[in-house]
């Protein structure tokens, strides 16, 4: 029993004994906490006490620092480097330039200023072979045991590894354009953006695709069965890809939300633009841009973009045989042109009939011509026109019609907007451009351009104004453009 | 003494609402502000652990994450929004169930440990107006639902279906049904010299005679049996057998993470407040201010007794008791079972029973 509470009374001892202890710790947490809050804080350095002579050892978790007052850009360090960590840029001021470069602490006077002194201590081997050929003396290991020298820090650590790059030139820039290297700062600046363009991979040279037209062919070729007898005679045209057009994307989301809701509730094209409108001026997305595509939605829409026939032009001349079939009217009407079975040839000939007919003109020349020049008038389409008119195809398109693969050698030797008819050249003709660099920009906008479906004129003028840009336009490529241009 | 249950409901009285109605929305009200205050809690007091045991072994603690540039100090403080910091990442965290467990019940579990934890501040007197609904039996409720915990503690071993999360809640449910006997033969000497298990009158009965740990030797001792009673309750070191991560990996808790594990954590650290207010209302005078009871003060001190102090009071108390369960953790090494349970039978239990016993003689000779 009494063993019983005599351990109870050493366990509330004991009990009572940790809190004190523990208690004193905390209390007294200001001489007691060892923490180093080490970024933040360092332990001061410590007595040295190596065991040999400082002077003749000084490697030791050192680094190289130059006192570049006295260096005079003889480069001797540059040379000795057996790993060129050092790199050495200097500017000596033209003959009679008043420029003082200043004097060094052995009395010597500078003969030229140091723009650029780099030593990179991440390929730095402590060789210490750059120390010796310095005839100033400026160039030295610092931070070992000789660092009561200069004060620095003693750990040398970074926190990137650019940070292991030590700059030492002091000279401004507008030192070094006084002591004339307008040049060497051009240099430099060049080369620092092309190292920002590498790192944004900004190097792409990006060419807006344009604004996505809508495919006349299909449009009208589908029209007699989408049409339906609820819907205003214009609406054929108008529908939710109209929209599309509408760069922003939550206002086209609105638009198009707008015009399924109202064509929901039946209303005609007016109204449909009206309400979407409204709807987004109440979402205050309302821009100038917006206005003018809904006001071109709202005047009766015809499926002509005369800007557009370059278009198929690189797909070169693949029109099909189709059955002659001519209608027995008398005046060309548009819907007797699709008979030409062959689409794009089918759409240029729409297009220019429609264009031609806006303009008052003979619509079948116009047709005649426009499938001509597209390399796209074939016996179908020729039996076709010709039944309506008196007025004969020129006899030249005549002998073309059944190899239309040998269109473009004809066009050839014509003007430069006839070569814009040329199909587009390969991106294998680009690999006589010799320089590497001019090439893979060439190939780039090249094949940007390709998927923006560009004539060749403009693929060619586009590769042009980039190289110039990036001002590597020289005789040479443009003798090579020029060539492509006009397809020899 | 008025809770704020009644009091809403004589505010909302006007607007002749159905009861059907009024009833769950002043009930959502009083759950918001108890869920609020245990998240809270738990933000503060861990941050709190952590510097206190920093401090006990010469370390900083976090001293990092700030809240929106502010660190709360160079020296020792800083670090304000590393709880923070950690809660988000807990709430991101893959919620993890394994395959042979019972899911059902491994879901089930958290959410019966947290509802005990949450039931119980229902009860808990803040100040004196400030309860959620004001009991006639408020001492009893809480005794009764903190032991819910232990269910859903059991069940989260079992359906874990992993060796030391059963070990670790059979560990627990045999410790906390244990020190359940000491901290009811405690609870019961107030009860039996107050005459009343609703918490208001505990305090006026204080606030008219002396605080409860001061009126004889044997509540004085019943004190210390509840104190460290509670604290191996609430499974904290020295107690933590249940958690014991030296033996069982994280005990109960191994096969839970994420959002599930988070609740368990919450729950921990709301039963430490839970269990600190109710040592300080019951023995040391809930919202009555120290200042008061040497009654050495001059009249004019008195406003601090009033009753917008009462909220500070009880957590100021609240407060230094779980300073004292921290203090505990990082002094003492972990028990054996053995010398738990010989620390609840043979130790606690019997002195308990002699404390009652003679407090009753004390209350009938003076």
């Amino acid at each position: 029993m009494s063993e019983y509470f005599s351990n109870i009374v050493y366990g509330v001892k004991s009990f009572l004994t940790g809190m004190k202890l523990t208690l004193n710790h905390f209390k007294n947490k200001k001489e007691l906490v060892a923490t180093l809050q080490y970024p933040h804080e360092k332990w001061p350095v410590p007595e040295r006490n190596i065991g040999f002579d400082h002077a003749d050892y000084n490697l030791i978790r050192s680094r190289l620092h130059v006192d570049i007052d006295d260096c005079i850009a003889c480069m001797q360090c540059e040379k000795a480097c057996p790993v060129d960590c050092i790199k050495i840029d200097s500017i000596k001021p033209p003959k009679g330039s008043e420029f003082d470069c200043g004097m060094t602490s052995n009395d010597t006077q500078k003969k030229m200023i140091v723009s650029r002194f780099t030593i990179d201590m991440s390929e730095c081997m402590y060789c210490n072979l750059c120390v010796f050929p310095c005839p100033e003396e400026c160039i030295y290991m610092v931070g070992g045991p000789n660092a009561s020298k200069h004060e620095i820090d003693y750990e040398f650590s970074q926190y990137e590894r650019d940070g292991m790059i030590f700059e030492f030139a002091d000279a401004t820039d507008a030192m070094i354009k006084e002591a004339g290297g307008e040049k060497w700062i051009e240099q430099r600046d060049a080369k620092a953006d092309k190292q920002d363009q590498g790192i944004k991979l900004e190097g792409e040279v990006k060419i807006a695709t344009p604004p996505p037209v809508a495919e006349p062919v299909k449009k009208e070729d589908g029209k007699p069965a989408v049409k339906s007898p609820t819907k205003s005679p214009v609406t054929g045209e108008f529908g939710i890809k109209s929209f599309n057009s509408i760069s922003d994307k939550m206002c086209r989301g609105i638009a198009k939300k707008t015009f399924t809701a109202a064509m929901r509730a039946g209303k005609d094209q007016t109204a449909i633009l009206a309400d979407v409108a409204q709807a987004l001026s109440d979402a205050g997305k309302m821009t100038g841009d917006i206005q003018a595509i809904l006001d071109s939605l709202s005047t009766p829409v015809t499926p002509v973009d005369s800007a557009e026939p370059e278009v198929e032009v690189q797909d070169g001349a693949k029109s099909q045989k189709e059955a002659v079939d001519p209608p027995q009217a008398s005046e060309l009407d548009i819907k007797d042109l699709n008979v030409i079975e062959d689409k794009m040839a089918r759409g240029i000939a729409k297009k220019a009939f429609t264009a031609a007919k806006r303009a008052g003109e003979d619509k079948i020349e116009a047709v005649t011509k426009a499938l001509q020049d597209a390399g796209k008038l074939d016996g179908a389409a020729e039996t076709l026109l010709s039944s309506f008119t008196s007025v004969q195809v020129p006899s030249t398109s005549s002998g073309e019609t059944d190899s239309p693969e040998t269109q473009p050698v004809v066009d050839e030797a014509g003007s430069p907007e006839q070569s814009s008819d040329l199909p587009l050249f390969d991106i294998k003709d680009l690999n006589d451009i010799d320089e590497k660099m001019a090439r893979g920009m060439a190939k780039k906008i090249y094949t940007a351009s390709k998927r923006a479906e560009k004539s060749r004129v403009e693929v060619i003028n586009a590769i042009k104004a980039g190289l110039s840009e990036a001002g590597k336009l020289d005789e040479a490529i443009e003798a090579i453009l020029n060539k492509l241009e006009t397809g020899s | 003494m008025t809770s704020i249950f009644d009091s809403l409901q004589i505010t909302f009285a006007g607007l002749n609402l159905d009861l059907m109605i009024l009833l769950p929305a002043i009930a959502l009200i009083g759950g918001t502000v108890i869920f609020l205050l245990m998240a809270v809690n738990a933000l503060v007091a861990v941050y709190f652990e952590r510097k206190v045991s920093a401090f006990m072994q010469d370390r900083l603690g976090p001293m990092e994450v700030g809240i929106l540039g502010f660190k709360g100090g160079k020296r020792f403080w800083g670090g304000i929004g590393q709880t923070l910091a950690d809660a988000i990442k807990l709430l991101v965290k893959e919620d993890i169930l394994p395959n042979d467990a019972d899911r059902v019940l491994m879901i089930l579990a958290p959410f019966i440990i947290f509802t005990g934890a949450f039931l119980t501040f229902v009860g808990l007197p803040f100040s004196e107006n400030l309860v959620i609904s004001d009991f006639n039996i408020g001492v009893f409720y809480i005794v009764a639902m903190s032991s819910v915990g232990v269910i859903g503690i059991i069940l989260a071993g079992w359906s874990s279906n992993n060796k030391w999360s059963l070990y670790g809640a059979m560990r627990a449910a045999a410790q906390i049904i244990s020190y359940e006997i000491p901290i009811g033969l405690s609870l019961l000497l107030v009860v039996l010299v107050a005459g009343s298990l609703n918490f208001g009158d505990i305090v006026q009965w204080q606030a008219d005679n002396r605080w409860f740990i001061f009126h004889s030797p044997f509540s004085f001792l019943a004190f210390f049996i509840f104190f460290i009673s509670v604290v191996a309750e609430t499974n904290r070191t020295p107690f933590d057998i249940p958690e014991a991560e030296s033996e069982l990996v994280a005990g109960w808790m191994t096969e839970y993470s994420g959002f599930r594990w988070a609740l368990f954590f919450l729950s921990e650290y709301a039963n430490m407040l839970i269990v600190s207010i109710v040592a300080s209302t019951v023995f040391l005078g809930g919202w009555l201010s120290p200042l008061q009871m040497f009654n050495i003060f001059p009249e004019s001190w008195h406003i601090l007794d009033g009753p917008a102090l009462g909220l500070f009071w009880v957590f100021f108390k609240a407060i230094i008791l779980i300073f004292v369960m921290m203090w505990f953790r990082w002094t003492f090494p972990r028990l054996r079972v053995d010398q738990l349970m010989y620390l609840c039978w043979k130790v606690f239990i019997p002195f308990g029973l002699a404390n009652l016993f003679l407090i009753s003689l004390w209350e009938l000779l003076f």
